[in-house]
């Protein structure tokens, strides 16, 4: 074994010139291949952790609230990070992603700007000040401003904007947004610091403290906007996270364990599903004492069960108040019913039941969160397998995963034919929300890498040439060696070592040339401002990240492919006949 | 290895036949010999008699059209590559007209060669054996050198070392001195000689010329393929 790497090794320097010549053919293709798969690996990389990091983290957890497209609030922040917190090993960083589309109004122009808030003053967000404060170079203020209590609603704006709106640092901008209630709101802000964007697509960024955007929008304590997770590994975690958080925020029954006002009598408040299908079930499903289904649902009233309208005296056309406590220990909190029907509990349903529309209802339950219901409290609420379980309104809806942009927006259009007035639940990765940006970079990557390996066939194709002509040049050689006592493997591993051995040192100086190139390329600095293409670049640079593992990945594919394709000439030569290999004359 | 037999080659009936475009040479039409152990003995015929296809096919490195062919005890017609390789290896050295050296190799490591394809020995004494041999053939000043080195007498001695360090039953030379002025030529012979003397080694060379044929203990004539004089 030794003596015969000993001599492959020999043999290599024997023809010096043709061995250099295929060496550097193949430290070439080495050098591109680690170039290349740097290069996309940078690409992922700005991707992913940079561009997909801004605009949808790796996984997002998105509300509705009552289904409304503009009202991207939950309000019990509480139960989200419970969950949450399951998965710290994962999540890396949790993002509430409070962003609005404004109107902003500036010297005798209006443009439109992506308001979003950024949380400086947390803990724990020191890393993702740093990133955003590397993303986007400040060329006038401070960020610190952001947090200036003198101004009124400090702002950062790109350079691009504020010169077309036409204001300077300690200017007012007037804006316009629509609040979580969708409502219209307006009000003004203090531009005090100016970005410059790598991209177009940073252009219409600007920037503001959570607390402020939170405050206008019309955020409270309890409530969250969209969270986007920073988490470990995303290609590799994104979608099992996902698919464990959905598992996880499956939705029960939302109940409302109330009392009636004056006394202590116990009153299970549900609300029915008011969409057409569900409405046609429940009229089948429930017999009418009193009111009439038609007037019911077009007032959207309430369905009282008979024992107790008999016992606060209830009839159609009446209105009660029960009270019950919220989740933040508010006892008393007041819910104001109108009754439109008395129906028969039939002894499924409990004595003290209220069914309320849906809407009214959800208007009530998300604003004033209830407890959770008692032990003692659970005997009235209908379970899983009751028969109008899935016609009662549940605590939210949880929409299916789905895997592409394509079943993402068809699910939120089927959705909104359905009418539901319940708040929506989505969880999605990146690769639905993300996948244009997703999908430029799987290109990217496939064109760099086609090119380098097209490169490296055309090396290998080199290889067998040279061997082919190394084997014809030896042939006397070989036959003296196989006519001595050597075997016909040994004959061809002889070939295969001094392949492998031209190989790694070629890669070798490949992967060191590589190195140098890409610290070469990096360092020059681009302009690129307006160019979509300059989302590739890390402040103004090319980005290249090579691993420690895909280097050798590479150069371990090349020394695979080159000693593969060595293989068959090598054998080959082994085949030969001693008895012609000796009479071979050149 | 070595049988009881006293016989290292027994030969009967052999031929070969070489296809030539339509045609076929015979090469060797019908060949009995026996060569007993330790002989050293010449094969001696005009040029195209057949005495390199004699030669290949004792040393298996060519096979037979027909005939039996026993080399050491060896019936070698029935062998497949790897036995014949490893036949070759352990009871058959070779000495070439063209010296036919590892050019990568310096002279000891030239000698060392089938030692190291055995994987019988350490290294030490691999080393030992193949010096000891550079000593006998007078080498012992060039261990160091590559075959460009040395001249044609010198080469041919180390291919002597070679064919001789595994201590092989046989050793085959197809015109050893061809190449080689007569003066060189004599000294060669005499160095196979003695060796043949001293590891009791069984010699057979082919030669056209008769000068070489007064070193010849035995001599068989070969003619058109078949054996004239034995
Ligand atoms: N591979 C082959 N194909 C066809 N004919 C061959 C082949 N090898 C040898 N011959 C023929 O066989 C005959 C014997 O050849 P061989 O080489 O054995 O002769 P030789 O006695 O060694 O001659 P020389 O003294 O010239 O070396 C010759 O006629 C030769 O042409
Ligand atoms: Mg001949």
């Amino acid at each position: 074994m030794l003596a015969l790497i000993r001599m492959s090794l020999r043999n290599l320097f024997r023809q010096k010139r043709r061995n250099l010549l295929l060496g550097s053919a193949i430290a070439v293709g080495v050098l591109l291949l680690v170039v290349a798969n740097s290069f996309s690996r940078g690409i992922s990389d700005v991707m992913i952790n940079k561009v997909l990091r801004w605009v949808t983290g790796h996984v997002t957890v998105a509300y509705n609230e009552r289904s409304r497209m503009a009202s991207e609030i939950f309000r019990d922040k509480d139960r989200i990070n419970a969950i949450l917190d399951q998965h710290k090993d994962v999540i890396l960083q949790r993002e509430e992603a409070i962003g609005a589309f404004v109107k902003a109004i500036g010297v005798g122009k209006a443009d439109n700007l992506m308001l979003i808030g950024l949380d400086f003053s947390a803990a724990g967000n020191e890393k993702s000040r740093k990133e955003t404060e590397e993303a986007f170079r400040l060329i006038g203020g401070n960020w610190d401003d952001l947090n200036n209590s003198t101004a009124e609603n400090p702002l950062i704006i790109s350079q691009e904007k504020a010169r077309y709106l036409g204001v300077k640092i300690g200017d007012i901008l007037r804006i316009r947004l629509r609040n979580i209630y969708s409502q219209d709101q307006s009000a003004r802000a203090t531009v005090m610091g100016i970005v410059k964007s790598d991209n177009i697509f940073m252009q219409p960024v600007a920037f503001i403290d959570m607390q402020k955007i939170k405050d206008i929008m019309g955020f409270d304590a309890h409530s969250t906007g969209i969270l986007n997770l920073i988490i470990k590994d995303p290609m590799r975690n994104a979608q099992p996270l996902a698919d464990a958080l959905h598992k996880q925020l499956n939705a029960s029954l939302a109940v409302i364990p109330a009392a009636a006002q004056k006394s202590d009598l116990p009153i299970t408040v549900l609300g029915y599903r008011s969409d057409p299908d569900s409405r046609d079930k429940l009229s089948k499903l429930l017999t009418l004492r009193q009111g009439a289904w038609d007037t019911l649902w077009k007032d959207k009233t309430a369905l009282v069960s008979a024992p107790l309208a008999q016992r606060l005296r209830l009839k159609p056309g009446s209105s009660l108040e029960v009270r019950y406590t919220d989740k933040w220990g508010n006892a008393n909190t007041p819910m104001l019913i109108k009754v439109g029907g008395i129906f028969d509990p039939q002894k499924v349903w409990g004595e003290n039941t209220i069914l309320a529309n849906d809407e009214k209802f959800y208007e009530q339950f998300y604003e004033h969160w209830p407890r959770a219901a008692q032990p003692n409290e659970q005997a009235a609420i209908p379970g899983t397998s009751h028969t109008a379980y899935a016609l009662l309104a549940p605590e939210w809806i949880l929409l299916p995963r789905t895997l592409t942009t394509e079943d993402l927006e068809k699910k939120y259009q089927d959705m909104g034919k359905k009418k539901q007035k319940a708040t929506l639940i989505d969880v999605r990765t990146m690769y639905e929300a993300g996948k244009m940006v997703l999908q430029l970079e799987g290109v990217l990557n496939l064109i760099t890498l086609t090119a380098a390996l097209i490169l490296l066939f055309i090396t290998l194709i080199g290889v067998i040439n040279t061997l082919r002509m190394t084997i014809r040049e030896r042939t006397r050689e070989i036959g003296t060696i196989r006519a001595i006592g050597m075997q016909q493997k040994d004959v061809r591993n002889l070939f295969l070592f001094e392949s492998f051995f031209l190989a790694l040192f070629a890669s070798i100086a490949g992967v060191i040339l590589a190195l140098l190139i890409m610290w070469g390329l990096s360092s020059i600095t681009l302009r690129m401002d307006d160019n979509p293409l300059g989302m590739m670049l890390v402040n103004g640079h090319l980005y290249f990240l090579p691993t420690i593992w895909s280097v050798l990945g590479n150069m371990l594919l090349v020394l695979v492919l080159v000693v593969v394709t060595a293989f068959f000439p090598a054998r080959r030569a082994a085949k030969l006949s001693p008895v012609e290999a000796l009479r071979h004359t050149e | 290895m070595k049988k009881t037999a006293k016989n290292i080659i027994e030969i009967s009936g052999l031929t070969k036949d070489y296809p030539l475009g339509n045609t076929t040479v015979n090469a060797l039409r019908g060949i009995d010999l026996n060569v007993q152990e330790g002989a050293f003995t010449s094969i001696i015929g005009p040029s195209g008699s057949g005495k390199t296809t004699l030669l290949n096919i004792i040393g298996c490195i060519d096979t037979a059209t027909r005939g039996s062919v026993k080399v050491a005890g060896h019936e070698i017609t029935g062998l497949n590559d790897k036995q014949i390789t490893d036949l070759r290896l352990h009871t058959i050295g070779f000495i070439f007209q063209t010296f036919n050296l590892i050019p990568v190799l310096d002279v000891l490591e030239n000698i060392e060669f089938p030692l190291l394809l055995m994987k019988k020995h350490s290294g030490a004494e691999i080393r030992q054996r193949a010096e000891k041999l550079a000593d006998l053939v007078g080498l012992g000043e060039h261990v160091k050198h590559r075959p460009a080195e040395l001249s044609g007498g010198q080469r041919q001695r180390v291919a002597i070392a070679r064919a001789l360090v595994t201590s092989p039953s046989l050793v085959l030379a197809d015109e050893p001195t061809a190449n080689l002025d007569s003066v060189t030529g004599g000294q060669i012979l005499e160095v196979m000689r003695q060796m043949n003397r001293l590891e009791k080694t069984t010699f057979i060379f082919s030669t056209h010329d008769a000068n070489v044929l007064k070193y010849a203990i035995g001599v068989t004539k070969l003619k058109d393929g078949v054996i004239t004089a034995n």
